[in-house]
């Protein structure tokens, strides 16, 4: 038999007592190691970044970021184990291509029976999930209350109400908040799709409006029409997007 | 229709109850001078029907209740209808005394009935009378029974909510989460681990025997919060810290079991679990004038939306109401950096 190669694992738990249990467990694991232990959401992406762990156990209530926006956010660079005393969120895990789920308490071969699956999808080379997917298997419950956007190993958290407006560019999108732009690997549609559409008008192809900014639609020199923002700044309205506006307003 | 035609047995009694006096009324007629096998051939079929007549006796009853109606309304009904029932009382016998004077071997001459007519009509009058007053008291038996009843099912839904609500009061990823942590210590710190369980324990078999007692001194209720927040303090570690301030004076009064539980648990889950380097949960117990009242706070996370009362805030709120109606308060109240819950009632120390 051959010896598995080596398994890089960071551990996100917010409870210190509960990354003991992991640490303990692995340590009987042969061909384990522990690259990091994470306190909470934005130290587990920077160590995902900076690290490049094989495989995270993720717990899912954390403080600022849950583990779903962890996978959300770095889910394509590593495989997943969620750890949690919540059953119930099993489904929308194995939706999001988790590994494994294991809930508290757990013993050391249930663990291992983990890293035996995390190894196993590893050494397939398969896929990791696409974002789109995370964002299908996000909670039901309502419209997204924030924008998550990730700038190398940094979080930036963006309350919905403080977006100005989105922007399609190629491959991306970029959200405009406080007079700074943040890149996010999207589609335009995605973002319109988890955002209120009593709040958020696609005024245009590439561009989806905050309706709060807007104060009024006028007419260019060569008589296209422009939406202007109460800051001054002035973005296309097409004329499907015309219609949509009026339809709210 | 009259609940006598519902219980066979009632009705058997009831029959025999008017032969009986049907006997009785033969016997005063043959005093009168009339012979026994007359009087009884007269008096016996027409007791029967007069038995039936009286059970008209209930509608005059359900017409005129005695809890609503004035006195002379109920005398005047009563006194109306005696008469028009002792009327057709003396009707009936006259009548079945014409038909029997018309049959084979008859000889029952009207003319011998006649001196006994004023006696006749004053027992059936007596006779309607007391049946009113059967009908007047098992209507108020009947409804006295109905309240008692409606009472003890009052009884039995308020314990079932107080079942429910005790039920969820003990969240079960406290248990789950609890026993993570005793997983965690039994290798790094076998006697921290120990501690553990006498605290879950102590505090599990205590939240179930307040569970059964409608009051509970606060003390003890505090004893209880103290103690959750203990088992809380060994997964969060330094992230949770917690001030206690309890007026000695407060501590004596009696509050429903596990009234702060939903609250402290709350403070944990909504509050510190969502700080990144946690905070201090504080507990604040006061008594002025007679009103003890009794603070929970919990700094939170500006960024986590405020959604609406969820359904421990609701259990709580409920609870004081059912418990203290008027007199009872819970005040929630989101501040810029901080949650904090207060309840105001009134403080008894005794209760039956």
């Amino acid at each position: 038999m051959t010896e598995p190669s080596r398994l890089r694992v960071a551990l996100v738990d917010d409870e210190a007592l509960a990354r003991s249990v992991l640490r303990e467990y692995l340590t009987s694991i042969p061909q384990v190691e522990i690259v990091a232990e994470c306190s909470n959401g934005f130290e587990a992406v920077k160590a995902v970044t900076e690290l490049k762990p094989d495989l995270l156990l993720l717990d899912v209530q954390m403080p600022k970021l849950d583990g779903f926006e962890v996978l959300e956010l770095v889910g394509r660079e590593v495989a997943v184990v969620f750890v949690t005393a919540y059953d119930e969120f099993a489904l929308r895990a194995f939706e999001v291509h988790a590994v494994d789920y294991l809930v508290k308490p757990f013993s050391a071969e249930r663990l291992a029976a983990a890293i035996g699956r995390a190894r196993e999808r590893l050494g397939r080379g398969e896929r990791m999930p696409s974002p789109d997917l995370v964002q299908a298997a996000r909670p039901a419950h309502g419209y997204a209350v924030r924008v998550l956007v990730r700038d190398g190993s940094k979080v930036h958290v963006i309350p919905v109400h403080k977006i100005d407006y989105v922007q399609a560019q190629d491959d991306y999108v970029s959200f405009s908040s406080e007079g700074r732009e943040y890149l996010k690997d999207q589609r335009l549609s995605e973002v319109e799709a988890s955002l209120d559409p009593a709040k958020f008008v696609r005024i245009h192809r590439s561009y989806l409006l905050n309706l709060e900014r807007l104060t009024r639609v006028e007419l260019d020199a060569r008589e296209n029409r422009v939406a202007v923002l109460n800051d001054g700044r002035r973005l296309p309205v097409s004329r499907a997007g015309y219609a949509r506006l009026n339809a709210l307003l | 229709m009259h609940p006598v035609f519902g219980q066979p047995g009632r009705l058997v009694a009831y029959v025999i109850g008017s032969m009986l006096v049907g006997l009785f009324l033969a016997g005063a007629l043959t005093r009168q001078g009339l012979q026994w096998v007359e009087a009884l051939t007269v008096m016996l079929p027409a007791s029967l029907v007069y038995a039936f007549v009286c059970l008209s006796a209930f509608y005059v009853c359900l017409a005129a209740p005695l809890r609503t109606s004035h006195v002379t309304r109920v005398l005047a009904s009563s006194g109306l209808a005696a008469a028009i029932a002792s009327t057709f009382w003396l009707l009936i016998v006259r009548v079945w005394y014409a038909v029997l004077d018309v049959m084979p071997g008859g000889g029952f001459d009207s003319v011998r009935l006649a001196p006994q007519i004023p006696f006749l009509f004053t027992a059936g009058v007596l006779l309607f009378l007391l049946s009113l007053a059967v009908h007047y008291v098992m209507l108020a038996f009947d409804a006295a029974r109905d309240a008692e009843r409606r009472q003890l099912h009052a009884e039995v839904l308020a314990r079932d909510a107080e079942l429910a609500a005790l039920r969820a009061q003990i969240d079960p990823h406290f248990l789950y989460n609890s026993l993570n942590s005793i997983n965690a210590l039994t290798s790094t710190d076998p006697a921290g681990a120990r501690r553990m369980c006498l605290m879950l324990g102590d505090f599990l078999r205590q939240t179930l025997s307040v569970g059964s007692q409608a009051w509970i001194p606060l003390a003890d209720e505090l004893a209880l919060a103290e103690r959750f927040l203990d088992i809380e303090q060994v997964r969060f570690g330094a992230r949770l810290r917690v001030e206690r301030r309890a007026d000695e004076a407060a501590c004596g009064c009696l509050v429903p079991p596990l009234l702060l539980q939903p609250l402290v648990e709350n403070a944990v889950t909504h509050g510190i679990a969502h700080l990144l380097d946690g905070g201090v949960v504080r507990l604040e117990v006061a008594r002025h004038n007679g009103i003890v009242s009794i603070a929970i706070e919990n700094p939170r996370d500006t960024e986590v939306r405020l959604t609406g009362p969820g359904l421990g805030l609701q259990n709580v709120r409920r609870r004081i109401a059912a418990q203290f109606g008027e007199q009872g308060r819970m005040d929630a109240r989101a501040g810029e950096q901080s949650f904090r819950v207060e309840l105001n009632v009134p403080c008894n120390t005794a209760h039956d």
